[in-house]
């Protein structure tokens, strides 16, 4: 063929793919329509991690199934198990102990701390910030080492079980959280200073990838990104689990609806977490935290049901239909990574390819989570 | 050889000399100094299978610091030669994971981490993964866990060390997987 001529190039949209092999999109792809430096449209491909859990778990028993909607999200197991074994407590009636409410609280919060910390290492690295990735992953081992000492392991808990919670916690868990949180809290000034004055991080963030109160509404946003546009909607508050309705916190929301807001709920949703989890040390009422006998077989009764809890990404929501027999007959997730997948076609519209970063991760999307 | 069509005899001693240098690499000082040139830069590809990689995050993070062994994610997969799977391999996914593989120059290293790498794990029974990472790249270290503690990836990138120390230039022959344990 004939080298190409200057006057025969035709200017047209291209399609440019991101993703999985890019260090830009995790275990996600889409393919960006282009228009010079303008994105036209997005066609998100997801399905990479499609592991099925909803059709395994019609195949395991109920507490076997802990463990495994864990893996969904396994930054934030806790929070997961907590959605699923709401949902089985109230499609059955089974009672939990007071202490074993605040145990929960205080599982659930270290599980969103060391889910945001992870998002902010991801984000600082998506913009060339290193430090803040060392940073929030060094004091996110902090926050592991606590949930190891409170539940047994680092990262797949398995410590929220229908009837309580699988055993007490250790005698020094409290002095030792108490000393990692006020050092946290100290860092979280440094971090403030350090990365959200940061002018380029302003500068990338501000005003970019900006989401309306009415699009949220509308295209069913959830988590920090729905706070981020100004809607104060969070289930701890709205529809109380574990012992959120007895302890005392703000739900950040911000009006704005850019990155530089989505990034600002989580660094201001990890204070109030620090403030959950010490209410819930002091306040918490001596007592039992389990029935004396833990059986593998869960008493779950026919019928169906759905409940709904609060994960470090937005609400997380289970359906149930139970048979009566041991195992579920169905199991149906709601991820709020799904629900925020949407909202990324959207956003990216008219947006030009250098900030895809900046908006694509301020959304905390996890793919295992959205493929299931 | 390509030259061969033009330069008939040149050819054959460009050929001679080729052998002569591929076995003389394999010969101690040589073949030590090559070897010790590949151990510190294993530079894993940007790409993660799964939630296994929660682990490889904390390890690249400040305390465990896989740095300190030459391990640094890098973009672009013409510099790679590692790539860490980290858990449940989808269909999906496992044509991807072997373009990413066949793109890469040698020679390439693989360490498969978590339970689903190994036999499926938790979800051996789902419709959609594969239950034996090895039946798509060959890999070198095996990781059991689920997901395994940075440490033990760190040890795994060790024993990787270990064998590329052991092994010959050409790295042909590839042993039997190691696994952590
Ligand atoms: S081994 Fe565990 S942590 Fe790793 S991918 Fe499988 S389920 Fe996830």
């Amino acid at each position: 063929m004939e080298a190409g001529r200057l006057d025969q190039v035709v200017e047209k949209e291209i399609y440019v793919s991101v993703g999985p092999q890019h260090s830009g999109a995790g275990h996600f792809r889409m393919v960006l329509k282009l228009d010079g430096d303008i994105i036209v449209d997005v066609i998100p491909d997801p399905g990479f991690v499609h592991r099925s859990v909803e059709k395994i778990a019609e195949n395991m028993l109920y507490v076997q199934i802990v463990p495994l909607v864990e893996k969904v999200t396994h930054v934030d197991a806790s929070n997961l198990a907590m959605g699923y074994v709401r949902a089985v407590e109230e499609l059955s009636g089974i009672q939990v102990p007071e202490r074993a409410k605040y145990l929960r609280t205080i599982a659930c919060e270290l599980s969103r701390i060391t889910s945001h910390l992870y998002f902010f290492g991801i984000f600082g690295i998506f913009l060339n910030h290193s430090t803040m990735f060392m940073w929030s992953f060094g004091d996110r081992d902090l926050f592991l080492d606590l949930t190891q000492l409170l539940t047994g392991t680092r990262i797949a808990h398995s410590y929220i079980l229908a009837g309580g919670v699988r055993h007490d916690m250790p005698q020094d868990f409290p002095d030792k959280a108490m000393k990692v949180l006020d050092y946290f809290e100290r860092k979280l000034e440094d971090y403030y200073k350090i990365f959200m004055l940061n002018p380029v991080m302003i500068e990338r963030t501000r005003g970019v990838g900006v989401l309306s109160r009415e699009d949220a509404i509308r295209l069913g946003a959830t988590g920090p990104v729905l706070r981020a546009s100004g809607v104060r909607y969070d289930t701890r508050k709205d529809d109380p689990y574990a012992a959120y309705d007895k302890i005392d916190f703000e739900i950040p929301v911000y009006k704005e609806g850019d990155s530089y807001a989505r990034v600002m709920v989580r660094f201001r949703e990890m204070q109030e977490s620090v403030k959950i989890i010490r209410q819930a040390l002091r306040d918490m009422p001596e007592g039992p935290v389990r029935p004396k006998r833990m059986v593998p077989r869960w008493p779950v009764k026919k019928g169906e049901h759905y409940a709904r809890v609060e994960a470090a990404r937005g609400e997380l929501g289970y359906y149930i239909i139970s048979d009566g027999k041991a195992k579920p007959y169905r199991l149906k997730m709601s991820s709020p990574s799904f629900r925020n997948l949407l909202i990324l076609k959207h956003l990216l519209r008219g947006e030009t390819l250098a900030d895809m970063p900046a908006i694509y991760m301020s959304l905390d999307y996890w793919a295992p989570e959205a493929d299931r | 050889m390509d030259g061969g069509v033009y330069f008939g005899r040149l050819s054959r001693v460009v050929e001679a000399l080729r052998r002569f240098a591929g076995k003389t690499v394999e010969f101690d000082p040589i073949r030590r100094l090559v070897n010790w040139g590949r151990l510190y830069s294993l530079w894993p590809v940007h790409v993660t299978t799964s939630c296994c990689s929660v682990a490889l995050g904390a390890g690249m993070g400040a305390r465990f610091d896989y740095e300190r062994f030459g391990v640094l994610p890098f973009g672009s997969l013409r510099q790679n030669d590692l790539i860490i799977i980290e858990g449940t391999l989808t269909y999906k996914f496992a044509k991807r994971i072997r373009r990413i593989y066949d793109q890469m120059p040698e020679p390439k290293y693989v360490i498969a981490i978590g339970a689903c790498a190994l036999s499926g794990g938790i979800f051996r029974d789902a419709y959609s993964i594969v239950k034996d990472v090895s039946k798509v790249v060959p890999v070198d270290v095996f990781v059991p866990g689920c997901p395994p503690r940075p440490e033990a990836l760190g040890r795994a990138v060790m024993l990787l060390q270990e064998k590329i120390r052991r092994s010959k230039v050409s790295g042909e022959p590839i042993e039997t997987p190691i696994v952590v344990r």
